[in-house]
Protein backbone atom coordinates (compact mmCIF):
# COMPACT_ATOMS: atom_id res chain seq x y z
CA UNK A 1 0.00 0.00 0.00
CA UNK A 2 2.67 2.67 1.52
CA UNK A 3 4.16 1.39 -1.89
CA UNK A 4 1.37 2.02 -4.33
CA UNK A 5 1.58 5.85 -2.54
CA UNK A 6 5.06 6.87 -3.54
CA UNK A 7 4.87 4.93 -6.87
CA UNK A 8 1.93 7.17 -7.79
CA UNK A 9 3.82 9.84 -6.66
CA UNK A 10 6.53 8.83 -8.44
CA UNK A 11 4.44 8.52 -11.59
CA UNK A 12 3.05 12.25 -10.85
CA UNK A 13 6.50 13.60 -10.07
CA UNK A 14 7.88 12.01 -13.24
CA UNK A 15 4.70 13.70 -15.76
CA UNK A 16 5.65 16.85 -14.01
CA UNK A 17 9.10 16.13 -14.84
CA UNK A 18 9.24 15.72 -17.97
CA UNK A 19 6.68 18.84 -18.32
CA UNK A 20 8.99 21.00 -16.87
CA UNK A 21 11.82 19.64 -18.58
CA UNK A 22 10.30 20.16 -22.04
CA UNK A 23 9.06 23.88 -20.83
CA UNK A 24 12.72 24.91 -19.73
CA UNK A 25 14.56 23.31 -22.77
CA UNK A 26 12.11 24.92 -24.96
CA UNK A 27 12.66 28.29 -23.71
CA UNK A 28 16.24 28.15 -23.68
CA UNK A 29 16.39 26.86 -27.06
CA UNK A 30 14.34 29.68 -27.93
CA UNK A 31 16.76 32.31 -25.90
CA UNK A 32 19.66 30.52 -28.05
CA UNK A 33 18.14 30.78 -31.13
CA UNK A 34 17.26 34.26 -30.63
CA UNK A 35 20.50 35.26 -29.62
CA UNK A 36 23.08 37.07 -31.89
CA UNK A 37 25.35 34.57 -34.23
CA UNK A 38 29.07 36.75 -33.83
CA UNK A 39 29.44 35.19 -30.52
CA UNK A 40 28.51 31.41 -31.90
CA UNK A 41 30.85 31.96 -34.62
CA UNK A 42 34.16 32.53 -32.40
CA UNK A 43 32.64 29.70 -30.01
CA UNK A 44 31.68 27.26 -33.04
CA UNK A 45 35.24 27.51 -34.10
CA UNK A 46 36.41 26.63 -30.43
CA UNK A 47 33.59 23.46 -30.57
CA UNK A 48 35.46 22.31 -34.51
CA UNK A 49 38.62 22.95 -33.02
CA UNK A 50 37.86 20.48 -30.19
CA UNK A 51 36.28 18.22 -32.60
CA UNK A 52 38.97 17.94 -35.15
CA UNK A 53 41.79 17.26 -31.63
CA UNK A 54 38.82 14.56 -30.95
CA UNK A 55 39.00 13.36 -34.48
CA UNK A 56 42.85 13.26 -35.17
CA UNK A 57 42.84 10.80 -32.15
CA UNK A 58 41.22 7.45 -32.69
CA UNK A 59 43.58 4.75 -30.85
CA UNK A 60 42.56 1.95 -29.65
CA UNK A 61 41.97 -0.51 -32.05
CA UNK A 62 42.30 1.51 -35.27
CA UNK A 63 45.72 1.90 -34.22
CA UNK A 64 46.54 -1.46 -33.58
CA UNK A 65 49.65 -2.18 -31.42
CA UNK A 66 51.34 1.06 -32.30
CA UNK A 67 51.78 3.43 -29.29
CA UNK A 68 49.38 6.37 -28.15
CA UNK A 69 51.02 9.87 -29.18
CA UNK A 70 50.24 12.51 -26.51
CA UNK A 71 47.85 14.11 -28.64
CA UNK A 72 45.86 10.94 -28.38
CA UNK A 73 46.47 10.66 -24.71
CA UNK A 74 45.26 14.19 -24.22
CA UNK A 75 41.77 13.68 -26.25
CA UNK A 76 41.38 10.01 -24.20
CA UNK A 77 41.97 11.62 -20.73
CA UNK A 78 41.96 15.13 -20.57
CA UNK A 79 38.27 15.79 -21.47
CA UNK A 80 36.64 12.75 -19.17
CA UNK A 81 36.29 14.63 -15.51
CA UNK A 82 36.25 18.22 -16.84
CA UNK A 83 35.79 20.36 -20.14
CA UNK A 84 39.43 20.26 -21.55
CA UNK A 85 41.86 22.88 -20.83
CA UNK A 86 43.61 24.38 -23.83
CA UNK A 87 47.54 24.40 -24.18
CA UNK A 88 47.77 28.10 -24.46
CA UNK A 89 46.11 28.95 -21.16
CA UNK A 90 48.97 27.86 -19.25
CA UNK A 91 53.08 28.51 -19.63
CA UNK A 92 55.13 25.30 -19.92
CA UNK A 93 56.51 25.71 -16.36
CA UNK A 94 52.65 25.96 -15.35
CA UNK A 95 51.79 22.40 -17.27
CA UNK A 96 54.88 20.64 -15.36
CA UNK A 97 52.86 22.12 -11.97
CA UNK A 98 49.73 21.27 -13.23
CA UNK A 99 50.20 17.54 -14.78
CA UNK A 100 51.76 16.36 -11.82
CA UNK A 101 48.82 17.40 -10.16
CA UNK A 102 46.54 15.88 -12.77
CA UNK A 103 49.11 12.44 -12.81
CA UNK A 104 48.52 12.42 -9.04
CA UNK A 105 44.63 13.21 -8.77
CA UNK A 106 43.83 10.97 -12.23
CA UNK A 107 45.82 8.27 -11.55
CA UNK A 108 47.46 8.79 -14.79
CA UNK A 109 50.48 6.47 -15.66
CA UNK A 110 53.47 7.98 -15.62
CA UNK A 111 54.99 7.55 -19.40
CA UNK A 112 51.05 8.53 -20.51
CA UNK A 113 51.37 12.06 -18.31
CA UNK A 114 54.65 12.75 -19.62
CA UNK A 115 53.21 12.47 -23.20
CA UNK A 116 50.72 14.51 -22.57
CA UNK A 117 53.13 17.06 -20.90
CA UNK A 118 55.18 17.70 -23.62
CA UNK A 119 52.34 17.90 -26.23
CA UNK A 120 50.97 20.80 -24.08
CA UNK A 121 54.24 22.22 -23.40
CA UNK A 122 54.53 22.03 -27.54
CA UNK A 123 51.56 23.77 -27.72
CA UNK A 124 51.69 26.25 -24.54
CA UNK A 125 51.06 29.85 -24.13
CA UNK A 126 53.70 32.38 -22.49
CA UNK B 1 136.40 65.74 -98.50
CA UNK B 2 134.76 62.89 -100.40
CA UNK B 3 133.52 61.72 -97.06
CA UNK B 4 132.26 65.42 -96.17
CA UNK B 5 130.52 65.36 -99.09
CA UNK B 6 128.84 62.13 -98.45
CA UNK B 7 128.08 63.03 -95.27
CA UNK B 8 126.21 66.52 -96.74
CA UNK B 9 124.58 63.97 -99.36
CA UNK B 10 123.17 61.41 -96.95
CA UNK B 11 121.88 64.17 -94.50
CA UNK B 12 120.39 66.66 -97.98
CA UNK B 13 118.78 63.09 -99.06
CA UNK B 14 117.75 62.48 -95.26
CA UNK B 15 116.25 66.12 -95.25
CA UNK B 16 114.28 65.48 -98.65
CA UNK B 17 113.28 61.94 -97.10
CA UNK B 18 112.25 63.78 -93.78
CA UNK B 19 110.14 66.11 -95.82
CA UNK B 20 108.46 64.31 -97.74
CA UNK B 21 107.52 61.77 -95.39
CA UNK B 22 106.28 63.75 -92.48
CA UNK B 23 103.16 65.20 -94.34
CA UNK B 24 102.53 61.16 -94.15
CA UNK B 25 103.23 60.59 -90.39
CA UNK B 26 101.21 63.36 -89.70
CA UNK B 27 98.46 61.72 -91.30
CA UNK B 28 98.19 58.72 -88.86
CA UNK B 29 98.62 60.42 -85.28
CA UNK B 30 96.10 63.37 -85.81
CA UNK B 31 95.23 65.69 -83.49
CA UNK B 32 91.83 64.16 -82.41
CA UNK B 33 93.46 60.95 -81.75
CA UNK B 34 95.92 62.51 -79.86
CA UNK B 35 93.82 64.52 -77.22
CA UNK B 36 91.62 61.46 -77.35
CA UNK B 37 94.33 59.42 -76.02
CA UNK B 38 95.52 62.42 -73.75
CA UNK B 39 91.99 62.04 -72.58
CA UNK B 40 92.38 58.16 -71.56
CA UNK B 41 95.61 58.86 -69.90
CA UNK B 42 94.16 61.66 -67.47
CA UNK B 43 90.99 59.68 -66.65
CA UNK B 44 92.90 56.69 -66.09
CA UNK B 45 95.24 58.75 -63.48
CA UNK B 46 92.24 59.58 -61.97
CA UNK B 47 91.01 56.42 -61.58
CA UNK B 48 93.94 55.37 -59.84
CA UNK B 49 94.17 58.48 -57.63
CA UNK B 50 90.31 57.06 -56.39
CA UNK B 51 91.29 53.66 -56.21
CA UNK B 52 94.08 54.82 -54.08
CA UNK B 53 91.84 56.59 -51.90
CA UNK B 54 89.60 53.49 -51.90
CA UNK B 55 92.07 51.31 -50.80
CA UNK B 56 93.06 53.59 -47.65
CA UNK B 57 89.76 53.89 -46.56
CA UNK B 58 89.61 50.01 -46.54
CA UNK B 59 92.77 49.96 -44.55
CA UNK B 60 91.53 52.38 -41.91
CA UNK B 61 88.26 50.49 -41.31
CA UNK B 62 90.35 47.37 -41.45
CA UNK B 63 92.16 49.18 -38.56
CA UNK B 64 89.10 50.04 -36.67
CA UNK B 65 88.20 46.26 -37.16
CA UNK B 66 91.09 45.29 -35.81
CA UNK B 67 90.49 47.16 -32.30
CA UNK B 68 87.18 46.78 -32.22
CA UNK B 69 87.96 42.89 -32.03
CA UNK B 70 90.76 43.48 -29.23
CA UNK B 71 88.01 45.31 -27.58
CA UNK B 72 85.64 42.33 -27.68
CA UNK B 73 87.94 39.92 -26.64
CA UNK B 74 88.75 42.36 -24.01
CA UNK B 75 84.62 42.72 -23.06
CA UNK B 76 84.69 38.89 -23.20
CA UNK B 77 87.49 37.96 -21.19
CA UNK B 78 86.39 40.26 -18.35
CA UNK B 79 82.99 38.77 -18.63
CA UNK B 80 83.62 35.55 -18.45
CA UNK B 81 86.41 36.54 -15.07
CA UNK B 82 82.55 38.00 -13.79
CA UNK B 83 80.59 35.00 -14.45
CA UNK B 84 83.64 32.35 -13.13
CA UNK B 85 83.37 34.87 -9.71
CA UNK B 86 79.68 34.31 -9.52
CA UNK B 87 79.78 30.66 -10.08
CA UNK B 88 82.50 30.48 -7.41
CA UNK B 89 80.33 33.05 -5.27
CA UNK B 90 77.54 30.44 -5.71
CA UNK B 91 79.51 27.35 -5.25
CA UNK B 92 81.06 29.59 -1.81
CA UNK B 93 77.09 30.15 -0.22
CA UNK B 94 76.41 26.51 -1.35
CA UNK B 95 78.86 25.31 0.34
CA UNK B 96 78.14 27.09 3.47
CA UNK B 97 74.15 26.30 3.34
CA UNK B 98 75.11 22.68 2.36
CA UNK B 99 73.34 21.61 5.71
CA UNK B 100 70.21 20.88 2.73
CA UNK B 101 70.50 19.67 -0.78
CA UNK B 102 70.71 22.48 -2.67
CA UNK B 103 68.09 22.82 -5.41
CA UNK B 104 69.10 24.22 -8.78
CA UNK B 105 67.31 27.65 -9.64
CA UNK B 106 64.73 26.16 -12.02
CA UNK B 107 63.85 23.33 -9.45
CA UNK B 108 63.01 25.70 -6.55
CA UNK B 109 59.46 25.97 -5.16
CA UNK B 110 58.80 29.54 -5.52
CA UNK B 111 59.39 29.41 -9.60
CA UNK B 112 56.62 26.58 -9.81
CA UNK B 113 54.00 28.08 -7.60
CA UNK B 114 51.12 27.95 -9.60
CA UNK B 115 47.41 29.10 -8.33
CA UNK B 116 43.74 27.46 -9.71
CA UNK B 117 40.94 26.88 -8.48
CA UNK B 118 37.56 27.93 -9.27
CA UNK B 119 34.46 30.82 -7.79
CA UNK B 120 30.91 30.46 -7.98
CA UNK B 121 28.38 32.51 -7.56
CA UNK B 122 24.36 31.05 -6.59
CA UNK B 123 20.88 31.62 -6.83
CA UNK B 124 18.63 29.92 -5.37
CA UNK B 125 14.60 29.73 -4.87
CA UNK B 126 12.63 26.97 -3.29
CA UNK B 127 9.28 26.46 -3.54
CA UNK B 128 7.13 28.85 -1.85
CA UNK B 129 10.33 31.07 -0.70
CA UNK B 130 11.67 34.65 -2.36
CA UNK B 131 14.80 34.03 -4.46
CA UNK B 132 18.07 34.86 -3.43
CA UNK B 133 21.97 34.73 -4.16
CA UNK B 134 22.70 31.80 -1.74
CA UNK B 135 26.24 31.04 -2.20
CA UNK B 136 29.19 32.97 -3.20
CA UNK B 137 31.97 30.59 -3.39
CA UNK B 138 35.87 31.21 -3.75
CA UNK B 139 37.78 28.06 -4.00
CA UNK B 140 41.73 28.29 -5.02
CA UNK B 141 44.15 25.67 -4.76
CA UNK B 142 47.89 26.63 -4.76
CA UNK B 143 50.25 24.01 -6.39
CA UNK B 144 53.69 24.21 -5.23
CA UNK B 145 55.85 21.89 -7.92
CA UNK B 146 59.14 21.60 -5.38
CA UNK B 147 61.26 19.13 -7.83
CA UNK B 148 60.35 16.94 -10.62
CA UNK B 149 58.52 14.39 -7.84
CA UNK B 150 57.06 16.74 -5.21
CA UNK B 151 54.35 18.60 -5.06
CA UNK B 152 52.37 20.27 -2.50
CA UNK B 153 48.71 20.97 -3.15
CA UNK B 154 46.05 22.61 -0.87
CA UNK B 155 42.67 23.77 -1.37
CA UNK B 156 40.94 25.95 0.30
CA UNK B 157 36.91 27.15 -0.20
CA UNK B 158 35.83 30.44 1.16
CA UNK B 159 31.84 30.62 1.00
CA UNK B 160 29.53 32.87 1.73
CA UNK B 161 26.16 31.35 2.52
CA UNK B 162 22.75 33.71 2.69
CA UNK B 163 20.00 32.14 5.33
CA UNK B 164 22.46 29.82 6.86
CA UNK B 165 22.08 31.92 10.41
CA UNK B 166 19.30 31.09 12.69
CA UNK B 167 17.19 34.70 11.82
CA UNK B 168 18.80 35.40 9.02
CA UNK B 169 22.01 36.81 7.91
CA UNK B 170 24.71 35.26 6.43
CA UNK B 171 28.11 33.46 7.36
CA UNK B 172 31.15 33.11 6.11
CA UNK B 173 33.34 30.00 6.03
CA UNK B 174 36.68 29.26 5.53
CA UNK B 175 37.69 25.56 4.82
CA UNK B 176 40.36 23.26 4.15
CA UNK B 177 39.19 20.90 1.30
CA UNK B 178 42.73 19.29 0.57
CA UNK B 179 46.43 20.22 2.03
CA UNK B 180 48.66 17.34 0.96
CA UNK B 181 52.25 16.45 -0.39
CA UNK B 182 52.59 14.31 -2.78
CA UNK B 183 55.97 12.13 -3.83
CA UNK B 184 55.92 10.25 -7.04
CA UNK B 185 58.08 7.22 -5.48
CA UNK B 186 58.18 6.12 -9.24
CA UNK B 187 56.30 5.19 -12.25
CA UNK B 188 53.92 3.18 -10.39
CA UNK B 189 53.39 4.34 -6.49
CA UNK B 190 52.73 8.02 -5.96
CA UNK B 191 52.89 8.63 -1.49
CA UNK B 192 50.59 11.37 -0.59
CA UNK B 193 50.33 12.79 3.34
CA UNK B 194 48.25 15.05 4.81
CA UNK B 195 45.06 16.05 5.02
CA UNK B 196 43.76 14.06 1.66
CA UNK B 197 40.71 13.99 -0.67
CA UNK B 198 39.42 10.38 0.03
CA UNK B 199 38.90 7.90 -3.46
CA UNK B 200 35.72 7.08 -1.39
CA UNK B 201 34.01 6.58 -5.13
CA UNK B 202 35.23 9.42 -7.42
CA UNK B 203 32.53 12.38 -6.85
CA UNK B 204 34.60 13.98 -4.11
CA UNK B 205 38.18 13.87 -6.26
CA UNK B 206 36.25 14.68 -9.28
CA UNK B 207 34.60 18.39 -7.82
CA UNK B 208 34.76 21.22 -8.40
CA UNK B 209 32.52 24.17 -9.45
CA UNK B 210 33.64 24.59 -12.70
CA UNK B 211 33.46 20.83 -13.21
CA UNK B 212 30.13 19.55 -11.42
CA UNK B 213 27.11 19.53 -14.44
CA UNK B 214 24.67 20.47 -11.09
CA UNK B 215 25.66 22.63 -8.40
CA UNK B 216 24.30 20.44 -5.41
CA UNK B 217 26.14 17.19 -4.59
CA UNK B 218 24.32 14.23 -4.40
CA UNK B 219 22.13 13.64 -0.90
CA UNK B 220 23.93 10.35 -0.55
CA UNK B 221 27.75 11.84 -0.15
CA UNK B 222 26.69 13.32 3.14
CA UNK B 223 26.96 9.75 4.13
CA UNK B 224 31.11 9.90 3.07
CA UNK B 225 33.74 11.64 4.40
CA UNK B 226 35.02 13.90 2.06
CA UNK B 227 38.64 14.32 3.08
CA UNK B 228 40.92 12.58 5.50
CA UNK B 229 44.33 12.68 7.79
CA UNK B 230 46.97 10.18 6.93
CA UNK B 231 48.83 8.56 4.34
CA UNK B 232 48.12 6.68 1.12
CA UNK B 233 49.85 5.06 -1.84
CA UNK B 234 48.47 5.64 -5.28
CA UNK B 235 49.06 5.14 -9.05
CA UNK B 236 48.38 3.33 -12.43
CA UNK B 237 49.13 0.19 -14.04
CA UNK B 238 48.88 0.46 -17.75
CA UNK B 239 47.15 -2.73 -19.86
CA UNK B 240 48.57 -3.30 -23.15
CA UNK B 241 48.81 0.04 -25.67
CA UNK B 242 45.72 1.24 -25.46
CA UNK B 243 45.25 3.46 -22.94
CA UNK B 244 43.50 0.65 -21.11
CA UNK B 245 44.70 0.75 -16.83
CA UNK B 246 44.08 -0.45 -13.94
CA UNK B 247 44.30 2.27 -10.93
CA UNK B 248 44.67 1.95 -7.38
CA UNK B 249 44.94 4.00 -3.99
CA UNK B 250 45.06 2.65 -0.57
CA UNK B 251 45.46 4.71 2.22
CA UNK B 252 45.38 4.89 6.30
CA UNK B 253 43.66 7.48 7.82
CA UNK B 254 42.18 8.94 11.20
CA UNK B 255 39.21 8.11 10.44
CA UNK B 256 35.61 8.98 11.57
CA UNK B 257 34.91 9.90 15.39
CA UNK B 258 31.90 10.54 17.43
CA UNK B 259 30.94 14.54 18.32
CA UNK B 260 30.29 12.79 21.78
CA UNK B 261 32.92 10.36 22.35
CA UNK B 262 30.18 7.56 23.03
CA UNK B 263 28.72 5.40 20.16
CA UNK B 264 25.36 6.65 19.82
CA UNK B 265 23.39 6.56 16.11
CA UNK B 266 23.49 10.12 15.54
CA UNK B 267 26.89 11.01 16.64
CA UNK B 268 28.99 9.82 14.28
CA UNK B 269 31.17 12.63 12.91
CA UNK B 270 32.17 11.90 9.78
CA UNK B 271 34.84 15.11 9.19
CA UNK B 272 36.54 14.57 12.87
CA UNK B 273 38.91 12.61 14.79
CA UNK B 274 41.74 14.98 13.22
CA UNK B 275 43.50 15.79 16.44
CA UNK B 276 41.07 17.08 18.78
CA UNK B 277 41.96 15.42 21.99
CA UNK B 278 38.27 15.65 23.44
CA UNK B 279 37.04 13.37 20.33
CA UNK B 280 40.40 11.15 19.99
CA UNK B 281 40.69 8.06 19.64
CA UNK B 282 43.94 6.19 18.40
CA UNK B 283 42.27 3.60 16.11
CA UNK B 284 43.16 4.14 12.36
CA UNK B 285 41.03 3.47 9.60
CA UNK B 286 41.57 1.73 6.07
CA UNK B 287 40.11 1.90 2.90
CA UNK B 288 41.29 2.45 -0.53
CA UNK B 289 40.25 1.81 -4.32
CA UNK B 290 40.43 -0.38 -7.37
CA UNK B 291 39.56 0.98 -10.90
CA UNK B 292 39.29 -0.11 -14.25
CA UNK B 293 39.85 2.20 -16.82
CA UNK B 294 38.66 0.58 -20.59
CA UNK B 295 38.86 3.21 -23.51
CA UNK B 296 38.04 1.50 -26.95
CA UNK B 297 38.89 5.45 -29.06
CA UNK B 298 39.07 8.86 -27.71
CA UNK B 299 35.94 10.36 -26.11
CA UNK B 300 34.78 6.73 -25.58
CA UNK B 301 35.42 4.92 -22.50
CA UNK B 302 33.85 3.23 -19.63
CA UNK B 303 35.32 3.40 -16.00
CA UNK B 304 34.60 1.33 -13.42
CA UNK B 305 35.56 1.49 -9.19
CA UNK B 306 35.06 -0.49 -5.97
CA UNK B 307 35.88 0.98 -2.88
CA UNK B 308 35.71 1.32 0.52
CA UNK B 309 36.50 2.48 4.01
CA UNK B 310 36.55 0.61 7.72
CA UNK B 311 37.81 1.39 11.12
CA UNK B 312 36.10 2.02 14.68
CA UNK B 313 34.18 5.56 15.44
CA UNK B 314 33.89 5.59 19.64
CA UNK B 315 36.20 6.32 21.72
CA UNK B 316 35.98 3.65 23.50
CA UNK B 317 36.99 1.63 20.30
CA UNK B 318 34.06 -0.73 19.79
CA UNK B 319 31.28 0.35 17.26
CA UNK B 320 32.98 0.42 13.74
CA UNK B 321 32.24 2.36 10.50
CA UNK B 322 32.85 1.03 7.34
CA UNK B 323 31.42 2.27 3.51
CA UNK B 324 31.69 0.17 0.42
CA UNK B 325 31.19 2.61 -2.92
CA UNK B 326 30.72 1.16 -6.67
CA UNK B 327 31.40 3.76 -9.31
CA UNK B 328 31.30 4.27 -12.75
CA UNK B 329 31.68 6.33 -15.40
CA UNK B 330 31.16 6.23 -19.69
CA UNK B 331 31.48 8.54 -22.54
CA UNK B 332 30.28 7.72 -25.66
CA UNK B 333 31.62 9.98 -28.20
CA UNK B 334 32.78 13.86 -26.82
CA UNK B 335 28.91 14.57 -26.56
CA UNK B 336 27.32 11.99 -24.15
CA UNK B 337 28.34 11.38 -20.37
CA UNK B 338 26.78 8.79 -17.83
CA UNK B 339 28.08 8.21 -14.83
CA UNK B 340 26.99 7.30 -11.00
CA UNK B 341 27.36 5.85 -7.56
CA UNK B 342 26.02 3.57 -5.33
CA UNK B 343 27.23 3.89 -1.53
CA UNK B 344 26.42 1.78 1.46
CA UNK B 345 27.65 2.22 4.94
CA UNK B 346 27.61 0.10 7.93
CA UNK B 347 27.31 2.06 11.21
CA UNK B 348 27.71 -0.09 14.47
CA UNK B 349 25.57 2.12 17.52
CA UNK B 350 25.02 1.80 21.46
CA UNK B 351 21.60 2.62 20.93
CA UNK B 352 20.05 1.12 17.76
CA UNK B 353 22.25 -1.83 16.82
CA UNK B 354 24.19 -1.87 12.80
CA UNK B 355 22.59 0.64 10.67
CA UNK B 356 23.15 1.23 6.79
CA UNK B 357 22.77 4.82 5.96
CA UNK B 358 22.68 4.52 1.85
CA UNK B 359 22.12 5.65 -1.55
CA UNK B 360 22.91 5.56 -5.18
CA UNK B 361 22.98 8.72 -7.79
CA UNK B 362 22.83 8.41 -11.52
CA UNK B 363 23.23 11.33 -13.75
CA UNK B 364 23.49 11.45 -17.70
CA UNK B 365 24.84 14.56 -19.97
CA UNK B 366 24.11 15.34 -23.37
CA UNK B 367 25.88 18.29 -25.93
CA UNK B 368 24.07 19.49 -27.76
CA UNK B 369 27.09 20.21 -30.03
CA UNK B 370 26.94 16.36 -30.96
CA UNK B 371 23.65 17.29 -32.98
CA UNK B 372 25.46 19.91 -35.42
CA UNK B 373 22.26 21.57 -35.42
CA UNK B 374 24.39 24.79 -36.87
CA UNK B 375 22.02 26.77 -34.52
CA UNK B 376 23.36 30.07 -32.87
CA UNK B 377 24.45 28.98 -29.14
CA UNK B 378 22.67 25.66 -28.83
CA UNK B 379 25.98 23.92 -29.57
CA UNK B 380 27.20 25.82 -26.07
CA UNK B 381 24.77 23.93 -24.12
CA UNK B 382 24.93 20.71 -22.60
CA UNK B 383 21.85 18.76 -21.11
CA UNK B 384 21.73 17.15 -18.06
CA UNK B 385 19.76 15.12 -15.54
CA UNK B 386 20.11 13.17 -12.30
CA UNK B 387 18.33 11.38 -10.09
CA UNK B 388 18.94 10.88 -6.30
CA UNK B 389 18.26 8.64 -3.13
CA UNK B 390 19.00 8.25 0.26
CA UNK B 391 17.92 6.52 3.33
CA UNK B 392 19.74 7.74 6.30
CA UNK B 393 18.66 5.12 8.36
CA UNK B 394 17.28 7.27 11.19
CA UNK B 395 13.93 7.26 9.27
CA UNK B 396 14.63 9.86 6.42
CA UNK B 397 14.15 8.76 2.98
CA UNK B 398 14.69 11.84 0.55
CA UNK B 399 14.56 11.33 -3.75
CA UNK B 400 15.30 13.90 -6.12
CA UNK B 401 15.23 14.18 -9.77
CA UNK B 402 16.93 17.12 -11.19
CA UNK B 403 16.86 18.51 -14.84
CA UNK B 404 18.90 21.28 -16.32
CA UNK B 405 21.61 22.76 -18.33
CA UNK B 406 25.10 23.81 -18.39
CA UNK B 407 25.75 26.79 -20.86
CA UNK B 408 29.83 26.45 -21.45
CA UNK B 409 30.46 30.73 -21.81
CA UNK B 410 33.85 29.26 -22.16
CA UNK B 411 35.18 26.05 -21.08
CA UNK B 412 36.01 26.84 -17.66
CA UNK B 413 32.99 29.31 -17.55
CA UNK B 414 29.81 28.02 -16.93
CA UNK B 415 26.26 28.87 -16.27
CA UNK B 416 24.23 26.54 -15.02
CA UNK B 417 20.23 26.30 -13.95
CA UNK B 418 18.53 23.78 -12.78
CA UNK B 419 15.29 22.54 -10.87
CA UNK B 420 15.03 19.95 -8.61
CA UNK B 421 12.10 17.82 -7.65
CA UNK B 422 12.50 16.62 -4.44
CA UNK B 423 10.77 14.02 -2.55
CA UNK B 424 11.34 13.96 1.49
CA UNK B 425 9.98 12.44 4.21
CA UNK B 426 10.64 11.37 7.70
CA UNK B 427 12.16 13.72 10.77
CA UNK B 428 14.47 15.12 9.18
CA UNK B 429 12.41 15.84 5.61
CA UNK B 430 14.38 18.13 3.65
CA UNK B 431 12.28 21.18 2.37
CA UNK B 432 10.51 21.15 -1.56
CA UNK B 433 11.59 21.91 -5.22
CA UNK B 434 13.82 24.24 -5.76
CA UNK B 435 15.15 26.31 -8.50
CA UNK B 436 19.54 26.71 -8.53
CA UNK B 437 21.16 29.18 -11.01
CA UNK B 438 24.63 29.27 -10.63
CA UNK B 439 27.63 31.08 -12.58
CA UNK B 440 30.75 28.93 -12.65
CA UNK B 441 34.35 29.76 -13.35
CA UNK B 442 37.41 27.42 -13.38
CA UNK B 443 40.74 29.15 -12.95
C1 LIG C 1 40.09 11.85 -12.86
C2 LIG C 1 39.56 13.10 -13.28
C3 LIG C 1 40.47 14.07 -14.03
C4 LIG C 1 41.16 13.83 -15.18
C5 LIG C 1 41.23 12.55 -15.99
C6 LIG C 1 41.82 15.08 -15.50
N1 LIG C 1 41.51 16.03 -14.57
FE1 LIG C 1 42.16 17.96 -14.56
N2 LIG C 1 41.16 18.28 -12.83
C7 LIG C 1 40.38 17.37 -12.16
C8 LIG C 1 39.80 17.99 -11.00
C9 LIG C 1 38.87 17.32 -10.01
C10 LIG C 1 40.26 19.32 -10.99
C11 LIG C 1 39.88 20.45 -10.03
C12 LIG C 1 40.21 20.23 -8.65
C13 LIG C 1 41.66 20.30 -8.37
O1 LIG C 1 42.41 20.92 -9.16
O2 LIG C 1 42.08 19.75 -7.37
C14 LIG C 1 41.12 19.47 -12.14
C15 LIG C 1 41.78 20.63 -12.44
C16 LIG C 1 42.55 20.81 -13.58
C17 LIG C 1 43.22 22.02 -13.89
C18 LIG C 1 43.30 23.22 -13.03
C19 LIG C 1 42.28 24.21 -13.29
C20 LIG C 1 41.54 24.72 -12.10
O3 LIG C 1 40.91 25.76 -12.26
O4 LIG C 1 41.54 24.10 -11.02
C21 LIG C 1 43.85 21.83 -15.10
C22 LIG C 1 44.66 22.83 -15.87
C23 LIG C 1 43.58 20.48 -15.50
N3 LIG C 1 42.78 19.87 -14.56
C24 LIG C 1 44.07 19.90 -16.64
C25 LIG C 1 43.91 18.55 -16.96
C26 LIG C 1 44.58 17.90 -18.05
C27 LIG C 1 45.52 18.56 -19.03
C28 LIG C 1 44.19 16.61 -18.04
C29 LIG C 1 44.64 15.50 -18.96
C30 LIG C 1 45.80 14.82 -18.55
C31 LIG C 1 43.27 16.45 -16.92
N4 LIG C 1 43.13 17.65 -16.29
C32 LIG C 1 42.64 15.24 -16.59
C33 LIG C 1 40.15 16.07 -12.53
C34 LIG C 1 40.69 15.45 -13.65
Amino acid sequence: MKRLTSFKLGLREGVRLVAVTAVIYAAFIAFATGADTKAEDAKSADTKAADSKAADAKPAKKAGKKKLTGAELYAIHCNRCHAERYATEFTPGQWKTLMTHMRVRANLPAAQAKLILKYLQEDSGN
Amino acid sequence: MKIHSLILGILAAGCVIGFTLTPRAGAVVNDEDFSSLKDLVTKQGRRIDQLEQTHEQDQKTHEQDQQQIQQLKQQLGETHAVATNATQKAEEVARVQSAYPVVSGAMSAMHNFTMVGDAEVQFGKAAGQHGSFVLADFAPIFLFRASDNVLFEAGFDVTLQNGSQPGGGSATHVDLSFAQLDYLFNDYVTVVAGDMVLPLGTYSERAAGWLNKIPDDPFSRDFLPGSGVGVQLRGAIPVGQSGQMVTYSVYGVNGPSSIDTNGIAGNLDLGGNVGDTGNWHANPSGGGRIGWFYPWQAHYDLELGVSGQTGVWDNAGRRSWSAGVLDAALHISPYFEAKGEYIYTMQETDDMGTIHPQGWWVQAGYKLAGLNLEIPRISNVELVSRYDTMHDALGTKTDRATVGFVYYISNTLLFEGDYEFLHSRGPNALPSNAFVLQLSYGL
